[in-house]
């Protein structure tokens, strides 16, 4: 029976193909996006539409939302004496830096750990394992352990190099722990996804280059990169996107501060619409619509950069 | 090829079965409250949600009409989910536990059921049987909302050894004032022994904010945090910072505590099972420290049984939920036992909950007096904007007069923008 | 072959170098978890225990009977390999649309659905729980597993990798007489097993560690995912280090087998696809 069904679809895409000509309406392609086109429609189309439209409104998340047109993005983008305007400028610019700081090392890293374990050293496979291992842990469990790790009081870190660094509540220290944390939990994907490409790379190609005497360096710049441009460009996109979207790290390591020098936009968005205060939620969604074009103009400038390569 | 492709379609077949399986068989049995079930919402994960499920085991035991079925949510969870079923109008709990400050919000959004025409048949639940600083919160404009389950505060350990070397007879009047600390402070100095932990800075500055005479909000209405008292009470808290005698940015005050390096530490009663892990360590409870003797305040909030309201809960329910209110005011020494006061003077009386250390707030009116809730509307987000200033600005990262005007600045236009019409 | 060596050498050094630092967190973790609470919070550092305790595992495990965790555990086993299986056949078919298939509004649509990825879904909450609500799904486990799999970056991945196939493959199988579905079924699907092994891996770890959603979905304590339950052992005011690093560690445990047997897997498959690019 369920061959049945495979064999009929499969008559009906070549069917298609006989009967119609050159300007045919081709119903097939939309066999196979069809199924997630429905699901994203349902569960992520509509959620934001709504997200977007609230953005418009004053709501408290309890009552009704009441259509108050731009006030919102007038007030966090033009009314310098609001609060929301600085949170706006400031959480930006904080979630600007954070991605400025994790999203080359989050690329650089997983590619050398990758072009490393390329050369199949003895023990591979643990070495992959555990740098892929960090990934597997939750946001809570990584932020409770390196709040251990870097406590003052009872920390290893301070214990060995015999200092007392704040590490969570001083600059640059903050930024720096901010940093290191998300290398070391996030990179395993990027990494995998390298690997993956990596071993993609067909051994002729490196067999010739080294015939006209091109080093390892050479070699890696000229042969490896253009290889693997396809999947470089998804992390850069991906992982930017993601950090861009950091929430968990600043929020249960340094709490954002000292004096909210590392409190990023999402921070501002989940205090105003889920805080301990009444909700804010228009404020919320306008903020987060600003995150969302930020995220969006940037990664339209990542491609278009990353394509133009070709 | 063929193979696989039977195997793939097979899979997705087993997993459209089992899909379409759990659906049929969860859709029946949905968490929703059946009928004569109560469905009862609390924020007690951890320790201390066993002993509420202690309590609701026991007095499901007696064979009510209604039984009680605990659901404990983490805190930030649950305040996230009630909006969410409140507007969808299903899966509305029976019963909830919130904190006190968020009733009055819950109240102008008309989402709660009054108690008052319920109270009708339970004459015990009343004013006089309970502690007033909790039963007072369920109170607004002439009408009851909410029933208190215990008074929680925040208070100040003490290492009993300690207190003995440094500041023999600052205990003698029951109250340890700032100027003692500093004393005691000074001469421990040079053992390497702090005198007081800066912990949680939120209820540290609104205790000693209070009785400086502030208060976070004049008329119900508006905020007042960029205030001279305000002023003074972060000024303190630096002055004790600057004078060393308070750990380090950055040190862990608990562990200095329960290692003997502290004598003296700022916590809530609920912190006792954690204090009492250090096993060589001697520790007394005290009221919060004093600027002077004559006005006592204890930081403390509430946790307060409401009901949403929901069209599909019958008469009969809501008598069952009077019903197990009733047993849990007569039944409370469980939750005291989890390190909480509670609200109900019925399990005040039992020797064995007077034996406790938190019992001394609740021992007499006196010192229920100095039990302050900070009621007000928008506590959170005063809240919010008092995390971000006490701790910055006492460890001298933030200028005290700015980090006051910036923090009144944003909770006026965080009102302002709520009230937009 | 002297070069060579001198290159491995490096990438040994360089590895070693990591895996130190690499590992460091995870030593941590786990012998802390044979600490004791008062160890942790009472005593400076030190590398080993004081005195070694298993309470911990037998507190997170066994400790709460109101904690269900062999049901917890079981409930996310179902929940992420139906998500897992949900979202490889989705993705699958819809990578090969957008990379394989000509129709019009092609680019449009998927850049489309890129866009509105971008969108944090902060304030989405309300209105998808509207829905699941609509569809009767609260306290269902189809509320956990169906809305992952309208995410759009597993689509992105497939079609980069399938735009690494080339054209040629289609057109050969296609002049022999194929269709659509059997190109797609019959040369494509196993020559991007790598990455389809790669999106199992991503979305079962995803769906096994995300914990807002179900939590805010399941309001019963038998239906919920092991990490949303797991967090209810955290108490409210204050953070217990000892259990709460323990319970990290026990909810890892699936996730790290099915990554050692997809490790083996997608190594293998990743010396078949070498002879496709290049």
């Amino acid at each position: 029976m369920i061959n049945a069904g495979v064999n009929k679809e499969l008559k009906m895409s070549s069917g298609i193909e006989k009967h119609s000509g050159k300007n045919r309406i081709n119903f097939s392609p939309y066999l196979y996006i069809g199924p997630h086109l429905i699901l994203f429609a349902i569960f992520f189309l509509f959620p934001t539409l709504y997200g977007i439209y609230i953005s418009f409104t004053n709501w408290d998340l309890i009552g009704d939302p009441e259509f108050v047109g731009f006030a919102n993005y007038k007030e966090i983008l033009f009314n310098q004496d609001s609060t929301f305007y600085d949170q706006l400028r400031t959480g930006l610019g904080n979630t600007f830096k954070f991605v400025l700081f994790t999203v080359p090392a989050c690329i650089i890293v997983p590619l050398l750990l990758a072009a490393g374990l390329n050369t199949k050293p003895k023990g591979m496979k643990f070495f992959q394992a555990l740098f892929y291992m960090p990934t597997l842990f939750s946001v809570s469990a990584v932020m409770i352990i390196f709040s251990m790790l870097y406590s003052v009081s009872f920390g290893p870190l301070n214990h060995y190099l015999n200092v007392e660094t704040n590490w969570l509540a001083t600059q640059p220290y903050a930024w720096i722990t901010l940093v290191t944390v998300t290398v070391w939990w996030t990179i395993g994907a990027n990494m995998i996804i390298y690997q993956a490409a990596l071993n993609g790379i067909s051994k002729d190609l490196y067999e010739a280059a080294s015939m006209d005497g091109a080093n390892s360096i050479q070699r890696f710049f000229r042969i490896t990169l253009p290889s693997i441009r396809a999947q470089i460009l998804y992390t850069v996109v991906i992982t930017t996107i993601a950090q861009f979207n950091v929430y968990g790290q600043p929020l249960m390591l340094t709490k954002g501060g000292p004096t909210s020098s590392t409190t990023v936009l999402l921070m501002y968005i989940q205090e105003n619409a889920f805080g301990s205060g009444i909700s804010i939620a228009g404020i919320g969604a306008a903020l987060a619509v600003i995150l969302g074009l930020c995220i969006m103009v940037v990664s339209a400038i990542q491609f278009f950069f990353l394509r133009q390569r070709d | 090829m063929r193979k696989i492709s039977v195997l793939m379609f097979s899979i997705l077949f087993v997993v459209m079965m089992a899909l379409s399986g759990c659906s049929s068989t969860s859709s029946g049995s949905g968490g929703s409250s059946s009928a004569n079930e109560i469905v009862y919402w609390n924020p007690f994960t951890g320790p201390d949600g066993k002993n509420m499920e202690q309590i609701v085991n026991e007095y499901n035991k007696t064979n009510p009409k209604f039984k009680v079925k605990n659901v404990s949510i983490k805190a930030d969870d649950m305040y996230k989910k009630i909006p969410t079923v409140v507007n969808s109008g299903k899966g509305i709990p029976d019963l909830t536990i919130v904190h006190a400050e968020r009733i009055k919000q819950f109240v102008d959004n008309d989402l709660l059921t009054k108690y008052d025409d319920k109270l009708a048949d339970h004459p015990e639940i009343k004013a006089e049987n309970y502690v007033p600083a909790g039963w007072n919160i369920g109170d607004l404009n002439g009408s009851r909302y909410s029933v208190p389950l215990d008074v929680h505060s925040f208070v100040m350990y003490y290492n009993k050894d300690l207190l003995e070397k440094y500041a023999p007879h600052a205990l003698d009047d029951n109250v340890i004032t700032f100027d003692e600390i500093k004393a005691a402070g000074e001469l421990a100095k040079k053992d390497k022994i702090i005198g007081i932990g800066i912990t949680w800075t939120r209820p540290i500055f609104l205790s000693i904010y209070n009785q400086l005479g502030g208060d976070i909000t004049s008329d119900g209405e508006t905020p007042t945090l960029n205030t001279p008292e305000a002023k003074k009470a972060l000024e303190l808290l630096k002055g004790l910072v600057d004078d060393k005698i308070t750990n380090k940015d950055g040190e862990d005050p608990g562990q200095l505590f329960k290692s003997g390096k502290a004598i003296f530490f700022p916590e809530g009663i609920w912190m006792q099972n954690s204090v009492n892990e250090a096993k060589n360590l001697k520790w007394g409870l005290t009221s919060f420290p004093q600027i002077s003797p004559d006005k006592i305040v204890n930081w403390t909030s509430s946790h307060q049984f409401v009901m949403f309201k929901d069209k599909n809960r019958s008469e009969e329910k809501t008598k069952g939920i009077m019903d197990f209110l009733d047993y849990v005011r007569e039944n409370s020494l469980p939750w005291a036992k989890a390190g909480q006061n509670p609200a109900a003077l019925a399990t005040l009386e039992n020797p064995e909950y007077q034996n406790l250390p938190q019992s001394f707030l609740v021992k007499n009116p006196e010192m229920q007096n100095t039990l302050k809730i900070f009621d007000y509307k928008y506590n959170g987000f005063v809240a919010e904007e008092v995390d971000k200033l006490v701790g910055d600005a006492i460890y001298g990262k933030l200028n005290i007069d700015k980090g006051l005007k910036s923090a009144q600045k944003a909770v006026e236009d965080k009102i302002a923008t709520n009230n937009k019409k | 072959m002297e070069k060579k060596r001198i290159s491995k050498i490096v990438a040994v050094i360089f590895l070693l170098l990591m895996v130190f630092i690499w590992i460091v967190p995870v030593l941590y973790t786990m012998i802390s978890s044979f600490k004791s609470e008062a160890d942790i919070q009472t005593n400076a550092f030190t590398i080993l225990p004081i005195n070694w305790v298993i309470g911990n595992y037998q507190d997170v495990l066994f400790g709460n009977t109101s904690a269900p965790v062999a049901k917890w555990f079981m409930n996310s086993l179902i929940i992420s390999v139906s998500q897992t299986v949900l979202v490889l056949v989705i993705v699958s078919l819809a990578g090969y649309g957008y990379s394989r298939m000509k129709f019009k509004g092609r680019d449009a649509i998927f850049v489309f659905l890129m866009a509105t990825m971008m969108f944090p879904a902060v304030v989405n909450l309300i209105p998808l729980y509207k829905i699941i609500d609509t569809l009767g799904w609260v306290n269902n486990y189809l509320a956990a597993i169906v809305p992952g799999a309208a995410g759009v970056f597993n689509i992105f991945l497939i079609r980069q990798f399938m735009q690494g196939i080339p054209k040629e493959f289609d057109e050969s199988a296609r002049v022999d007489g194929a269709s659509d579905f059997q190109i797609f079924f019959k040369l494509i699907l196993p020559l991007i097993r790598p990455v389809l092994t790669v999106v199992a891996l991503f979305t079962f770890t995803a769906s096994w560690n995300d914990f807002l959603w179900p939590s805010i979905v399941f309001n019963d304590v038998e239906k919920m995912p092991i990490t949303p339950g797991l967090q209810l052992l955290q108490g409210m005011y204050a953070l217990d280090v000892a259990h709460a690093l323990t319970g990290a560690l026990v909810a890892i445990v699936p996730t790290f087998i099915l990554y050692l047997f997809t490790q083996k897997y997608f190594m293998e498959s990743l010396s078949l696809s070498s002879g496709v690019k290049g």
